[in-house]
């Protein structure tokens, strides 16, 4: 099993720079319009631990400038690629023996077994920024990052923030400013600023605590995911479900922005309600887009998103403004805000209708996971046979 | 190197040494360095095409800087992400200029400058308002040896459009005075809170004479800056929204377009004047003002500027307000403050200061009172002043193509 990855690029943390093919000047490294294969300096310890057929399952997590993967097997270590890593990429030695790790811009978080660290990676020092006694979970139980026992690591001080056990939280994603939540039967949260849509409570007001999404009562969800100012989830009947800001196609419905080719220079608060469109299923809203009718600028409750006739949603991962959803046939379809070639069509050009990316297919790959970073995407995939067998 | 980067140039720092780039711990530091090898980029020599990769640099910075001026509301952004986008927009205006430009490429370097100074943090003493001036000296001359557009078929047009003025009662109209004293404006009006038209105060403004105020005349000061336009009938509509257009475009679209029920489009409550300062030479701030208690340079002009058919709807200003009629007419209502209880304000805090009546079409089942409030009246001409006191309720319709510029003071 291999990571892709494709989008920005500028600080190499996809293909670094010592990879680059020779020619490549400045202007083309700092976007991977196609995927490619995501390599990091433990190439070497991955190689010795292919030859134990401990074929290389690694965690992603992108912020703007950096990625980090922990290897699941062998040395479990966190290895950073991008802005301020080593040409071949960095260790970070103080993350050994962590079993879960997530990145942000300012801080990577690092799960242990019996505690939770905070680091610094813009600055760093010999010691955590900040770190939590966890108690020691259940066997069952696996909670990922950002959740902790009792609470979540949020991206900046202060990092703990309790939740209520009355949620028995599945998972949980943050967005700059809104938060989604997923409690074990199955139950969306939101909460934070909704001036977008992207809370989905039909409104575009703030909400303090998480507060259920009744359009999506009784749906039973599997996984959620957040973007910049938007938000989706999958249900467990393979169902997709998008809501919040469309400015760049990122839900997937016609986006006018877009079109017009307008969407950066909108002023602050050009985002104007348009809830009385948003009534239309999203069915009808992409039958209208053909006829250039009706335009989404923000769709303030869940709207349900075929992205393909024939089979249902897997995962779905949410970039700044660009969203990618893996197919149980092992498809990968992008859509939103292309410039930086997030999308993987080969163009910097962005789609309001969600597109296969034709590489896996055409190198016999199948998709099995996909992780956005804000302006990149790295999707998992495995050779066809392989996964026949 | 072209006449225009040496124009340009100039009012750069010499080197990289006297060009800071200084920033709080707020902006993250793989931005930083991104502005430091748009620097860099600037004053290295020609290396082989280095105006791609300054602008894909001056881009991202652009593209983060704007996502970080629309995460949270507008008032909460750190004020450094605003220095960050104009810095941005600074790079990217050079990038687009480094190289003979295309008069097209210069329009586009122009709508970048905007850009900066619409939603960007004041730089280096304004460098943006310099940067924008150098390129509209050269798209005006680019322009110059097209050839002009056919200026009267329009302007016949508007004028057909022109409704009946409404008619004034004696009883409920603003009266009018002649270039009052200080003393008498004072003691009349600015103390007691009288609105008054003043006639014959700003007959000098050159928009009134030389340089004469058309359609013709804006678009050639103003026609490739990119200005903020609201589309809707009035701000408290659902499907109210905000776009940037340039003024050109803005002119096209929603005062030449031959269409019928094309949208109304107003470029509203916008301080152009700072923007364009080649337009304020043609305005004068009255003398009235100097009777308020706070510095000239606390006065806030703004241009109001559209076609037949915007509507203010009934609100209020915590300032005085001094509202000059350049081009085109208005209907004006006024209430006192003391009425405010008959006017039935929105409840939400963001619209406490607007009336929900629809002032001509009042739903008077529902906002009984509103009938019982007096109020004043009057069609604002050009060269006329309308003195607005502050916390009275207005309530203003243009008649026909209309350029108000309003002065609010304290």
């Amino acid at each position: 099993m291999y990571w892709f990855g494709f989008g920005f690029n500028a600080f190499g943390q996809i293909l670094d720079s010592g990879k680059r093919a020779q020619g490549d000047d400045d202007v083309k490294s700092s976007t991977c319009l196609t995927p490619k294969r995501f390599d990091h300096v433990g190439e070497r310890e991955e190689k010795a631990d292919r030859q134990r057929s401990l074929i290389g399952t690694k965690r992603l997590s992108a912020c703007w400038s950096r990625t980090a993967s922990l290897c699941l097997h062998g040395e479990r270590r966190v290895y950073l690629q991008g802005f301020g890593a080593d040409v071949n990429g960095s260790c970070m030695n103080e993350s050994l023996g962590c079993k879960d790790a997530l990145l942000g811009e300012r801080y990577l978080t690092l799960g242990f077994k019996n505690k939770v660290e905070c680091w610094d990676v813009q600055r760093r020092g010999p010691a955590p920024a900040w770190s939590m006694e966890t108690p020691p979970e259940d066997e069952g139980a696996s909670l990922r990052l950002p959740l902790v026992p009792g609470g979540y690591i949020a991206s900046k001080p202060p990092f703990y923030r309790p939740l209520s056990p009355q949620l028995k939280v599945e998972s949980l994603a943050l967005g700059a400013e809104h938060a989604v939540l997923l409690s074990g039967s199955g139950t969306v949260y939101t909460w934070g600023i909704g001036s977008h849509g992207q809370l989905g409570h039909s409104g575009l007001t703030p909400e303090k605590e998480p507060r259920p999404v009744e359009a999506l009562w009784g749906v039973r969800i599997n996984s959620v995911s957040t973007g910049g100012w938007h938000s989706a989830c999958v249900s467990a009947g393979g169902d997709l479900y998008v809501w919040g800001w469309n400015e760049s196609g990122q839900l997937g419905l016609p986006s006018q922005a877009m079109r017009t080719s307008q969407g950066q220079e909108s002023v602050k608060g050009t985002a104007v309600p348009c809830q009385e469109a948003s009534t239309a299923t999203a069915a009808e809203e992409q039958k209208a887009g053909e006829s250039q009718d009706v335009f989404i600028s923000i769709q303030a409750f869940p709207a349900l998103l075929d992205i393909t006739e024939s089979c249902d949603v897997g995962k779905v991962s949410c970039g700044s403004r660009h969203t990618a959803a893996v197919t149980t046939t092992g498809d990968l379809y992008t859509w939103g805000w292309g410039d930086y070639g997030q999308l993987g069509h080969g163009t910097a050009r962005s789609s309001d209708e969600p597109l296969c990316v034709d590489f896996f297919r055409q190198e016999g790959l199948r998709v099995v996971d996909v992780v956005c970073g804000p302006w990149n995407t790295f999707a998992m995939a495995t050779k066809e046979e392989v996964a026949q067998s | 190197m072209s006449a225009l980067w040496s124009n340009i140039s100039a009012i750069l720092p010499l080197d990289e040494a006297h060009f800071p780039l200084l920033f709080s711990d707020s902006v993250d530091s793989s931005v930083v360095e991104l502005l430091l090898r748009c620097r860099q980029r600037l004053y290295a020599d020609m290396a082989p095409n280095p105006q791609n990769c300054a602008l894909t640099n001056a881009q991202i910075i652009t593209d983060l800087s704007w996502e970080r001026l629309n995460t949270g509301t507008w008032r909460d952004v750190d004020k450094e992400w605003r220095r960050v986008y104009a810095y941005g927009c600074l790079f990217k205006a050079l990038a687009l200029c480094r190289r003979d430009p295309s008069p097209e490429i210069v329009r586009q370097a122009v709508r970048t400058c905007d850009m900066g100074l619409l939603m960007g943090a004041s730089i280096m003493d304004n460098v943006l308002h310099r940067l924008v001036q150098i390129l509209q000296t050269e798209v005006r001359r680019a322009t110059e040896e097209e050839v002009h557009r056919e200026p009267n078929v329009q302007a016949k047009k508007i004028k057909l459009e022109v409704p009946p003025a409404p008619v004034i009662e004696k009883t409920t109209a603003v009266p009018r005075m002649h270039c009052p004293s200080l003393e008498h404006f004072k003691n009349n009006n600015l103390l007691t809170k009288q609105p008054v038209i003043l006639v014959g105060i700003i007959n000098h403004w050159p928009a009134l004479n030389d340089h004469c105020w058309s359609l013709e005349y804006i678009r050639s000061i103003a026609g490739c800056r990119t200005v903020p336009v609201e589309v809707g009938s009035r701000y408290t509509d659902e499907e109210w929204s905000q776009r940037l257009l340039t003024v050109n475009e803005f002119i096209d679209k929603y005062i030449s377009a031959k269409v019928e029920d094309k949208p109304v489009g107003y470029l509203a409550q916008h301080q152009l004047f700072d923007q364009i300062p080649e337009l304020k030479e043609d305005i004068r701030i009255p003398d009235y003002c100097c009777l308020g208690n706070e510095d000239e340079d606390n006065i806030t002009i703004n241009a109001w500027f559209g076609p037949l058919g915007t509507v203010s709807p009934l609100h209020q200003d915590p300032q005085h307000n001094f509202l000059a009629q350049v081009l085109g007419s208005k209907y004006i209502r006024l209430y006192s403050p003391s009425d405010s209880g008959k006017l039935y304000p929105h409840e939400s805090p963001l619209l406490h200061n607007t009336s929900q009546v629809e002032v001509e079409n009042p739903d008077v089942e529902r906002f009984p009172e509103f009938v019982e409030a007096p109020y004043l009246e009057c069609v604002l001409k050009p060269g006329e002043v309308l003195f607005i006191p502050t916390q009275h309720w207005h309530y203003v319709r243009s008649l026909e193509l209309s350029f108000s510029v309003s002065f609010w003071w304290s």
